[in-house]
């Protein structure tokens, strides 16, 4: 049958595409769909940020292995990713700050991070050029975090997927999963097409409810806009991404390849819904917020601005795991680390459908689990 | 070295014909996607110049009929402004 497929991906981001790739190198015959065109939703609405600061085990280790991952891509799928371990410097400008700081570099070292430390203000500044270190008290710095450019990363494993064998179906927008005896058949599209498969596997980010529920399976995911923008190229600084976590503070970092500052912040109080409009007050608020912490870059222009969905869940951590619908998977939920998580988080799924079993891979991801801790480094 | 990787389409980010037409190939189908898979019309002038060429690619390679192509999703602000004039606005 021409449009059947050993499995479905809904979703054409970095979760769909990174799944897909590493279950058509497993030798399954796969087929992504996605709404839009492959990105469209919020991998490509990101800012390209890789880091393995966080606070629980499991998502160090799996950002550590994305981060290897990140490394070897550009070989891998024969297309340049823009790869670089520009690192990332969180700031502490208050003691409470910098004492949970501290407490979270143990808890990546004790996970295997070993490059993670403490630096001082002093050497914030000699890693960050131009960072204004008034009232600073250091940061949580770890060089080997970094950077890669969205698009390229997911039309690169598209691509493979194509030459494995598999199909890409952009503008199809998923309207029915179709089940008998439990059991998960396929999908139909809003277009009208239908496509069958053994696996169907739920990687729509923001909208992962929504195609959750089209299969009976209640995801609790919300979306969320934030905003983003970008400047022209100029000359690399060489600075880490800069992340500020003070109530009018930001996230920002240069593109090493072009020499573009891409930046956003977190907005109080935050935007629930699936909303991509730009605003005039982010326009104005996050230059403000990057020449706080870099007065240099006044004269920088901005080109662009635009948005995207951080897809949240209750507790800040990803939902991947089997469903009660059997061959139904679900990977979404990445709660604005999509992108980072994307690889290894890709190699996980691939593993799940290709082992079988029941469990899911990470305890602290699986779908029905108390979803009332936290991750901190949000 | 063929014409068509001598022909800039976008001349912000040098972006050639060729390499829109390799995007064209590898699946794209409107002028957002040739924008994301290249980068023409990412760059200072925001498509300004290179968007019909590249629509005008796409209707002969996919045989696109103008009328029914994808609008290109416009983003402000209009013009490069810098920092230091958004964040004293």
């Amino acid at each position: 049958m021409a449009n059947h497929s050993d499995v479905i991906i809904i979703g054409g981001g970095i979760i769909g595409a990174a799944s897909g790739y590493y279950l058509a190198q497993a030798g399954l015959k796969v087929r992504i769909l996605d709404r839009g065109y492959l990105g469209s939703g919020s991998t490509g609405r990101c800012i390209g940020g890789i880091r393995q600061q966080f606070t629980s085990e499991g998502s160090i280790k799996l950002m550590m292995e994305s981060v290897r991952l990140f490394g070897e891509m550009s070989e891998e799928l024969g297309t340049d990713v823009h790869w670089h371990n520009g690192g990332y410097l969180f700031l502490a400008h208050d003691q409470q700050r910098k004492e949970s700081f501290l407490q979270n570099i143990a808890i990546q070292r004790q996970a295997g991070l070993q490059d993670v430390r403490w630096i001082d203000a002093y050497e914030c500044r000699q890693v960050a050029p131009g960072l204004d270190i008034n009232g600073l008290l250091g940061g949580s710095y770890c060089p080997s975090d970094g950077q890669a450019y969205p698009f390229a990363v997911v039309n690169g494993y598209a691509q493979r997927i194509k030459q494995l064998g598999g199909q890409v179906s952009t503008f199809a927008e998923v309207s029915d999963v179709i089940r008998t005896g439990g059991r998960v058949k396929g999908v139909r599209t809003v277009q009208g097409q239908e496509f069958l498969a053994d696996v169907v596997v739920n990687a729509a980010g923001p909208w992962a409810r929504e195609v959750g529920a089209l299969a009976g399976i209640d995801v609790p995911v919300e979306p969320e806009r934030h905003e983003a923008l970008i400047t022209e190229g100029v000359e690399y600084l060489g600075a880490p991404m800069l992340v500020d976590y003070r109530s009018d503070g930001g996230y920002f970092q240069q593109f090493k390849h072009n020499g573009q500052f891409i930046g956003c912040y977190s907005p109080v109080p935050n935007v629930p819904g699936h909303s991509s409009d730009s605003t005039y007050q982010f326009l104005s608020e996050m230059p403000r917020r990057m020449l706080k912490l870099v007065p240099a870059l006044a004269p920088v222009k901005v080109i662009r601005q635009w948005s995207g969905s951080y897809e949240n869940t209750p507790d800040g951590n990803p939902i991947l795991d089997r469903t009660p619908l059997d061959s139904f998977y679900v990977a979404a939920g990445m709660c604005g680390h999509g992108f980072m998580l994307g690889p290894a988080v890709g190699r996980r799924v691939a593993r799940m459908i290709t082992e079988g079993g029941t469990k899911p891979p990470l305890a602290e991801f699986a779908l029905e689990r108390d979803f009332s801790s936290k991750e901190a480094m949000k | 070295m063929s014409k068509s990787d001598e022909k800039i389409i976008c001349r912000c980010e040098d972006v050639t014909e060729a390499e829109v037409l390799i995007a064209i190939e590898q699946g794209a189908t409107t002028a957002d996607e040739v924008k994301r898979l290249t980068r023409a019309g990412m760059g200072h002038c925001q498509g300004r110049t290179c968007r019909r060429l590249v629509n005008q690619l796409l209707a002969k390679k996919l045989g696109q009929k103008p009328e029914a192509q994808r609008p290109v999703t416009q983003r402000s602000p209009l013009q490069p402004i810098s920092l230091k004039t958004l964040a004293d606005s």
